[in-house]
């Protein structure tokens, strides 16, 4: 049995989160309020939306912090990636050419659409015809 | 017909004639006999479509001119002038405003706002507003492109100032004009809006300058704003482009008094010259305004255009005096020259004036797509001008955005998002100092950027504040016998020194365990406790200019020092650092030389017990040998003794033997 974590004898984490701990319990309580959302008079896929943004959102946050602003420390960027706080397969995306501002993962996920395509908000917005919906988490 | 539309007929039928007086005369001497019955049949049937025929004089030029083309029929004339010059047809209807209207005719606004005529019984509709006098004229209106009214000879967009009749002829005509495609340009009799255009883009001439032309009193010699000028007689209402022959020759003369002042003035004598130039012009001026309105008005019809030109007469009064190079003088240098040679070549050449040029850039303005006024023909420039404000630059205004965000206050941890739906900083006037949302978030990021990493400087230079000391303060403050220590905790969750995480809840609980059995104990042994401790304190730590407020780190996060109450601790170790000596001079060695050294102390400690160590072990080995050794000795000893006690056997031991048996 592998042994129980507790507040008690946990580690604490990496210099430089207090710093961002605030922002990080924001984005926590704003995933609660989305996943205690009512569903009614939602699709199926459209109640999912906000948790995908949401959790686009905080994988961004700390993407930035790391990548960009270089505000935080390595060991604490791979902590909060270990501990939940930020998707590291996205965040492998968005290094890789063309899926800088990749939305989620099912989005170049080909092989759950009818058409093995990917979905609409991958398309280019000069391709798009004019007043096209695009139904999508990261537009909803 | 109406003496104002004398040039441009007189243009518009001379297909291939060259446009002097002179040689028309001539042509028509030729022609004159068999032209003469026809002549006087059309400038009847003309005059009919003339506004007023009472207030005109017969023409001069038209009469003889036509005489070479027998055969144009005066409609033919009138339309293709028409069509050639739509303005003829709307400044007649601006000079006819104030006459009344004849029955049947309503005055309505088309959506241009122009003013337009209509006819409710013969269902015309016309931009020439009508009179009495014209009413025949309409049969020609009906042919007329756009319905435009024809037989507007009596007004002239260009320059009628002074009075003067007459238009500038050389850019009327249609057949003699060097460029194909100005026909159409000019009189293509197109819609009203690309009138509009068109005449934004022609550069509108006016009369300037006015000389009196010395030895021929009545005539006067006008020069106009583009540098063209004319002879006029204000007496006979009369003006010519040609200079006619009786003129011609006074004309010439001025001509040549002005190029001497030219010459002088170049020469450097410039001053009071061209004061007394300017003061003369001025005082010719002044005679044309009040005697333009006396100069032979025409009744009727022209006094309307009276009217406009002593308006423009007055406008050119006000604007400079300035004189203005004649570029085109050989037509009046050498006309003789062209009275013989008739040569048009020599016109056509002189008619590529600044006209001609406006017209290009036109085309090539179009061509470009360009709007009119973009090529800076006037009009647009206005608006240009005093656009330019005091602007901040770029750097100013993400300096200010930047300035805001430290001046509110706001975490370079957050997010975007969050600051702008907080909002208080788009409330602010700096908010708006950058133009759009994407500028606003990347001085945002350059601003969370340079203030984390100086946030971050500045941490590593602020030493490093051990987490125990505001803990133990805190328990201090707060711990009790009478709390365990799950109680202390789900009491003081809140806290932020208990859920620092520097330091494990582990330590927290083991060290208010600890805090809290010591309470426990009487107050003699924590004041010898404390006196021991202070005692222990090194001097560098603890010395005579060390006060209360600023203890040494290893004191404050001792539990011997928080366990007495303060107000028995205090006064212990004020008087404990009174009796210290100053701190020691070799201050510049640092905490960890100082460890080293003890480190090293400790070494040489431990090294020279360990030699005691065996050097006490190997003299007891050596013992233990010598023991040993003599030990053995002794035992080889009474070896040898033995055997020596037995070598001593002798003979009498056996005589004595035998002697005891015996």
């Amino acid at each position: 049995m592998p042994p129980v974590r507790s507040a008690r004898n946990r580690k604490p984490p990496p210099d430089g989160f207090d710093d961002i701990e605030d922002t990080l319990l924001e984005f926590a309580n704003k995933m609660k309020d989305a996943e205690n959302a009512s569903h009614e008079g939602k699709k199926r896929h459209e109640v999912l939306w906000p948790i995908f943004q949401i959790s686009h959102q905080r994988s961004r946050y700390i993407y930035d912090l790391y990548y960009d602003k270089e505000a935080i420390s390595k060991l604490l960027y791979e902590w909060l990636i270990k501990n939940g706080y930020a998707d590291g397969i996205l965040i492998a995306k968005w290094k890789k050419q063309g899926y800088e501002k990749l939305c989620c993962l099912r989005c170049i996920q080909t092989k759950e659409t009818n058409f093995n395509a990917t979905c609409i908000c991958r398309v280019p917005q000069a391709q798009l015809k004019e007043d096209q919906t695009i139904e999508c988490a990261e537009f909803s | 017909m109406n003496s104002t539309g004398v040039p441009r007929l007189a243009v518009a039928s001379s297909q291939q004639q060259p446009l002097s007086k002179t040689s028309s005369q001539l042509a028509a001497q030729k022609s004159l006999g068999e032209a003469r019955a026809k002549l006087k049949l059309e400038h009847a049937e003309a005059t009919t479509a003339v506004v007023d025929p009472s207030a005109t004089k017969p023409p001069r030029l038209t009469a003889r001119e036509r005489a070479k083309h027998p055969k144009l029929t005066p409609t033919d004339d009138i339309l293709t002038t028409v069509a050639a010059n739509p303005w003829a047809a709307l400044t007649s209807s601006e000079q006819l405003e104030s006459s009344p209207l004849p029955e049947g005719w309503t005055e309505h606004k088309a959506p241009t706002g122009q003013a337009y005529y209509h006819h409710d019984s013969t269902k015309q509709s016309t931009y020439v507003r009508p009179s009495q006098a014209q009413q025949p004229a309409v049969r020609y209106s009906q042919q007329a492109p756009n319905g435009i009214t024809g037989l507007s000879f009596n007004g002239h967009r260009l320059n009628n100032s002074f009075g003067i009749s007459g238009g500038l002829p050389t850019f009327e005509g249609i057949g003699n004009h060097p460029h194909g495609n100005r026909i159409d340009y000019r009189g293509s009799g197109g819609s009203r809006g690309g009138h509009a255009n068109q005449q934004k883009l022609q550069p509108k001439d006016r009369s300037k300058l006015k000389y009196d032309i010395p030895g021929c009193k009545p005539w006067v010699l006008v020069k106009t704003k583009l540098g063209r000028r004319f002879v006029y007689n204000p007496e006979k209402n009369e003006s010519f482009w040609r200079i006619p022959s009786d003129v011609l020759p006074s004309l010439t003369e001025f001509d040549r008094q002005e190029r001497e002042k030219r010459t002088r003035q170049e020469c450097g004598e410039s001053g009071d010259m061209e004061d007394e130039e300017q003061a003369e012009a001025e005082t010719v001026l002044a005679t044309a305004a009040n005697g333009a309105p006396t100069a032979a008005p025409a009744p009727g019809t022209s006094l309307a255009t009276n009217q406009q030109t002593d308006r423009q007469a007055l406008d050119s009064d006000d604007e400079e005096y300035e004189e203005v190079e004649v570029t085109d003088d050989e037509d009046v240098k050498n006309p003789s020259k062209r009275q013989k040679t008739e040569d048009e070549n020599i016109e056509q050449a002189v008619e590529f004036n600044e006209d001609d040029i406006a017209f290009q850039l036109a085309a090539m303005g179009q061509d470009y797509g360009l709007d009119p006024g973009e090529y800076g023909d006037g009009g647009g420039e206005e608006l240009i001008e005093g656009a330019e404000g005091l602007a901040l630059t770029e750097e100013d205004a993400k300096a200010l955005f930047k300035d805001m965000l430290s001046d509110q206050g706001i975490s370079p941890y957050t997010t975007w998002e969050k600051v702008i739906e907080a909002g208080y900083i788009v409330e602010e006037e700096r908010y708006t100092v950058l133009p759009n949302m994407r500028s606003r978030k990347e001085v945002w990021g350059e601003w969370t950027r340079d203030t984390i990493q100086r946030l971050k400087e500045q941490r590593e230079k602020e030493e490093k504040k051990d987490p125990k000391i505001p803990y133990f303060a805190f328990l201090q403050k707060n711990a009790t016998p009478k709390l365990y220590w799950p109680e202390f905790r789900r009491k003081y969750k809140k806290e932020p020194e208990m859920h620092n995480n520097k330091l494990s809840d582990k330590d927290r609980e083991k060290w208010y365990r600890d805090y809290i059995s010591r309470l426990k104990l009487p107050e003699v042994t924590l004041k010898s406790d404390l006196i021991k401790l202070l005692k222990s304190t090194p001097l560098y730590a603890l010395n005579e200019s060390i006060t209360i407020h600023a203890l040494p780190a290893t004191l404050l996060t001792d539990l011997r020092y928080i366990s007495l109450r303060p107000a028995i601790r205090d006064p212990l170790i004020e008087a404990h650092i009174s009796t210290l000596p100053p701190a020691p001079t070799k201050l510049e060695v640092s905490l960890e030389e100082q460890e080293a050294q003890a480190k090293e102390r400790q070494e040489r400690q431990r090294r020279q017990e360990a030699l005691a160590e065996r050097q006490r072990q190997v003299q007891g080995e050596k013992r233990r040998q010598n023991g040993a050794l003599r030990y053995s000795k002794g035992m080889l000893r009474e070896g040898e003794e033995e055997v020596q006690r037995a070598m001593r056997v002798g003979k009498e031991g056996l005589l004595g033997h035998m002697a005891e048996e015996e």
